[in-house]
């Protein structure tokens, strides 16, 4: 059963020069972590805010759990939590007037309201300043409080737009793993982030969005495998140029470094030539963060071509 | 939502951002105080007292006007700062139960000032009667004035310019017009513009309850406060939404 479905949504902004998002289709199945990846600007955040009803689209269509997010809204929005990017916690709130604000506000009893309050405090490490001022806290407990105020709702679908920025990454994988356990209650889950290893780690579908179109999705595995053949990638770090490097696989270089992305069998002639040389290279599999980069860095190359 | 649903959420959201916060930071509670007491007092030694009443109808005008401006404020505070507008939006919490309990928390910062402004109205003798229709004049200069606050703050571009909107305003409705003195003292010319604003007539209805007499008939006054109420929520209709477009 789909949570999501969106079939050839846009949104253009006024005084915009090109749409924000660009004919997106998107499926979601119910129960699942789903990731969106892409630069700052690319789009994540308007999907988000179109499909948790705060943004109407310009054109397109999209049904979140069976119901028409711009047609019915109200109705959807029994359904749904949200925790937006960037959100700032509330002087002089603590983190648990946080989430039982958040809690009492969808109209839950108090005494349930309390009781999932602790729960989610606990899940996210922050019963010991649970009573301190939020204001006191550092930057990355403040995104664990905005985290958890989404945390115990009773929504089927959570939205989460980049909900571990600024966080360690012990803290990270605590986030990752209470998504985790969401996800195992049934709940449906779209996040977006920039870090490709928590979509790796997390995601059970993912959607590379570029300049508000779909680039890839699919599986983390499947889109590796569907973006590039080329399972190995070796950093090279001095005596080859880009053009020597381009006969062992695809080239990227960044900062003055070179990435290339080969199979088994180019890894090794690689490998082989800078033995001799004595160059520095290091080997290591293709991770999500190098097909990120594949893609849309190509997408750069073209436009800047086109320009 | 339900009905009880509805009213647990109202209180939420009343409780945690009106009452929490006033109990645990009293200078939010003391900054409604600051300016109405301050130009009673400076009224108060200027005239040796004479002009006592004036003053109490002046600092009870502005204490409503700053309460029901400070929702503005606060509202872009919730939106552009905390995001916590954008979780409002995507749960089943209604606009109308969100801006009536923002609005209500803001009252509970004012209402220590509003007992004592009260309290000191009927140690000047006010009847029952008076001080019933002082309330009454308060509460529609509270829906008028928090139309005002939920008008600007939607044309906030940042929380800064929602607290310079805001002091502008409060300056504009509270000191400039025959709030602390009688419209009376007003060149002639000047005495239409100043009844045109809710406040001018908000100040006479509660210097009429003080026993002052009434400058401006009490009906215009009741049908001005009405008239600034539905124009400004008709405004805020037009320019506010709950989903942007």
């Amino acid at each position: 059963m789909l949570a999501l479905q969106a079939r050839a949504l846009s949104k253009t902004y006024r005084k915009a020069k090109r749409p924000a998002l660009d004919g997106v289709d998107l499926d979601v199945a119910s129960g699942q972590i789903f990731t969106m990846l892409g630069r700052n600007g690319a789009g994540k955040t308007t999907f988000l805010r179109i499909a948790s009803t705060q943004l109407l689209p310009s054109s397109g269509s999209i049904t979140v759990l069976g119901l028409d997010a711009v047609k019915q809204a109200k109705e959807l929005r029994e359904k749904i939590a949200m925790t937006p990017q960037e959100a700032e916690t509330v002087y002089p709130l603590t983190p648990r007037d946080h989430v039982l604000l958040s809690l009492r506000m969808r109209g839950m009893e108090k005494a349930e309201a309390e009781k999932r309050a602790q729960r989610a405090l606990d899940d996210l490490e922050l019963s010991d300043v649970a009573d301190t001022n939020s204001d006191w806290l550092s930057g990355g407990l403040k995104q664990r409080v905005i985290v958890a105020m989404a945390l115990r709702t009773d929504a089927e679908l959570i939205y989460l737009d980049e909900p571990s920025i600024g966080l360690d990454p012990l803290s990270r994988r605590k986030v990752w793993d209470q998504l985790t356990l969401l996800k195992k209650t049934g709940k449906t889950i779209i996040l977006t982030t920039h870090y490709m290893d928590e979509a790796e780690a997390l995601s059970d579908n993912l959607v590379i969005i570029d300049k508000g179109k779909v680039v890839a999705s699919g599986t983390p595995r499947s889109v590796k495998a569907a973006v590039t053949s080329r399972a190995t990638r070796v950093d090279v770090f001095d005596k080859f140029t880009q053009n020597e490097l381009e006969a062992y696989g695809h080239v990227v270089s960044i900062a003055g470094r070179h990435r290339v992305l080969t199979d088994a069998d180019g890894a090794r002639k690689l490998g082989d030539t800078a033995v001799e040389r004595g160059a520095s290279i290091a080997i290591a599999p293709v991770t999500l963060d190098d097909v990120f980069v594949d893609i849309v860095g190509e997408s750069e190359k073209e436009e800047e071509h086109e320009g | 939502m339900k009905g009880r649903q509805t009213l647990r959420s109202l209180w939420a959201i009343m409780y945690y951002l009106g009452f929490t916060p006033m109990i645990r930071n009293p200078l939010f509670v003391a900054f409604v105080f600051s300016q109405p007491f301050t130009l009673l007092f400076i009224l108060l030694v200027v005239s040796n007292g004479a002009a006592l009443p004036y003053g109490l109808a002046g600092a009870l005008t502005m204490v409503v006007t700053e309460l029901g401006l400070f929702v503005g404020t606060d509202l872009a505070s919730y939106k552009i700062q905390n995001r916590l507008q954008d979780m409002v939006v995507a749960s089943p919490v209604s606009p109308l139960v969100y801006m009536f309990g923002v609005a209500l928390s803001e009252l509970a910062f004012g209402a220590p000032a509003l007992v004592i402004l009260f309290g000191l109205i009927a140690e000047q003798g006010a009847t029952a009667a008076a001080l019933g229709s002082a309330f009454g004049v308060v509460m529609l200069l509270w829906v008028t004035t928090t139309s005002i606050g939920f008008f600007f703050s939607a044309y906030a571009p940042n929380t800064q310019n929602a607290f310079v909107i805001n002091g502008f305003i409060t300056t504009f409705l509270s000191v400039l017009p025959p709030v602390y003195y009688s419209v009376d003292a007003l060149p002639v010319y000047l005495r239409p513009l100043a009844e045109a604003i809710p406040t001018t007539e908000a100040a006479s209805l509660f210097q009429g309850a003080m026993g002052l007499g009434h400058t401006i008939a009490p009906v215009w006054g009741f049908a001005v406060l009405v008239a600034a109420t539905l124009v400004m929520l008709l405004l805020v209709s037009f320019r506010m939404k709950w989903r942007e477009s």
